[in-house]
């Protein structure tokens, strides 16, 4: 459970647990209508192209959430006051179109009711899901990669392709916004030129602000950990040098977090102390705070 | 309530399924893989037939649920009233007042086919 949540974890079997079957709650009757945001682990770790490992991500981020305090200055908020709830992991088979109409469809319920989906990865390919569910119109995404490919070794849904696939299989996406991005394929930067696409280099992050420009729009955002330097996240699979500042990571999600209608870090692996996670965690809750700091 | 019992396995998209005591039409339907341990879990997402609102379930798929039983059915509209029409059932002549919906544009004479369970109507 990511602490300061409540825990409504998604039952592992068939057993009836008194609410239909539907969720392992112990026993307590939660008010997932009253939840303001709604956790959703997704461990899938499926076409991982260097370091696997994201499998562990949700698990490592909710555990080096642990030492957080509850209570943020900055904001003057408690996290455990502000409506957040852990369903638990939506656990990833290989099948990865059918999982993610399944991710889909749960992260969707917590759309419907009123409440913000937190998504904790798992690669990036489950950003996909988020954004179905969400549906928005533009996708901010801090990231080392351009995830531009049409296909990678074949495969559609990769990692590696999952900004592409929402730009083209997500009717409501009108432009995307990738910041922190710094390499990718001769195609991919092609594809990165056309109009719908925005690339804010990270020497710019620091100096980047969405002004009006998200102002009455939708908005989904989501952070690939790769898109911080190595130094500082190295738990990760595809690691990139010459990266972000953890602190131009921070603000970008400050900045965006009010205009927000979801929001997923992804990426993290089990291959570090803790940074990586770390860093992913401190994230999730600074979403949290200024989404409700509004 | 007209309702029968079935498996959560043997739903589909575009029939129907009770949640939150309510008949609603399936819009998705997916399904999880069993865990090494548990049964197969499947998600419904789902519309109220007569309430329009979103609802959606999480259940093994061995699970036992309800599925409402909705008649199919024709009438001719008598009268309109206001937001009121009275329809006549052609099947048993009898005739009931219905709200006319926001969308519809109904007139006497007319023949509508319309969904039926208990006391809840809606044109179709």
């Amino acid at each position: 459970m990511f602490p300061g949540a409540a825990d409504e974890r998604e039952g592992t079997d068939a057993a009836d647990t008194g609410r239909g079957g539907d969720t392992d709650t112990r026993g307590r009757e939660p008010d997932r209508g009253g939840a303001n945001f709604v956790v959703v682990g997704a461990p899938l770790d499926a076409t991982t192209t260097f370091q696997p490992g994201t499998r562990f991500g949700p698990r490592r981020i909710r555990s080096f959430a642990e030492p957080f305090d509850d209570y943020d200055h900055r904001t003057d908020q408690c996290f455990s006051d502000l409506g957040v709830v852990d369903r638990g992991d939506v656990r990833a088979w290989d099948d990865i179109a059918e999982y993610l109409e399944y991710l889909t469809s749960a992260l969707r319920e917590a759309v419907w009711d009123d409440s913000v989906p937190l998504l904790l990865g798992g690669e990036h390919t489950v950003s996909l899901a988020g954004v179905r569910a969400v549906e928005p119109e533009v996708f901010v995404c801090l990231d080392a990669h351009l995830d531009l490919y049409d296909a990678y070794d074949g495969n559609p849904l990769s990692h590696a392709a999952v900004t592409r696939r929402i730009l083209e299989d997500v009717d409501s996406v009108e432009e995307v916004v990738l910041l922190g991005a710094r390499t990718g394929s001769e195609a991919e930067w092609e594809r990165a030129a056309h109009d719908d696409v925005t690339v804010v280099p990270p020497e710019d992050v620091a100096d980047w602000s969405p002004g009006d420009r998200l102002a009455d729009r939708e908005v989904y955002l989501s952070v690939d950990i790769d898109a911080a330097d190595p130094g500082y996240a190295p738990g990760t699979g595809t690691m990139e040098p010459f990266g972000l500042e953890p602190c131009e990571l921070r603000d970008v999600v400050r900045a965006v977090a009010p205009s927000a209608g979801g929001f997923d870090v992804v990426e993290v692996n089990d291959r570090d102390d803790g940074q990586a996670a770390g860093l992913a965690a401190k994230l999730v809750r600074e979403f949290v705070f200024s989404h409700a700091d509004g | 309530m007209a309702k029968q019992q079935t498996e959560v396995r043997d739903l589909q998209e575009g029939s129907y399924v009770m949640i939150d005591d309510a008949a609603c039409k399936i819009n998705a339907y997916s399904t999880a893989k069993p865990g090494k341990h548990g049964s197969a879990k499947a998600r419904v997402e789902a519309e109220g037939v007569f309430d329009g609102k979103k609802r959606s379930l999480s259940q093994p798929v061995d699970a036992k649920i309800w599925v409402p039983i909705i008649e199919r059915k024709n009438g001719q509209v008598v009268s309109v009233d206001g937001d009121d029409m009275q329809v006549m059932d052609l099947e048993t002549y009898e005739t009931i007042t219905m709200r006319i919906p926001d969308d519809a544009d109904v007139s006497p004479d007319e023949n509508i086919e319309y969904l039926e369970m208990e006391d809840q109507r809606k044109i179709v």
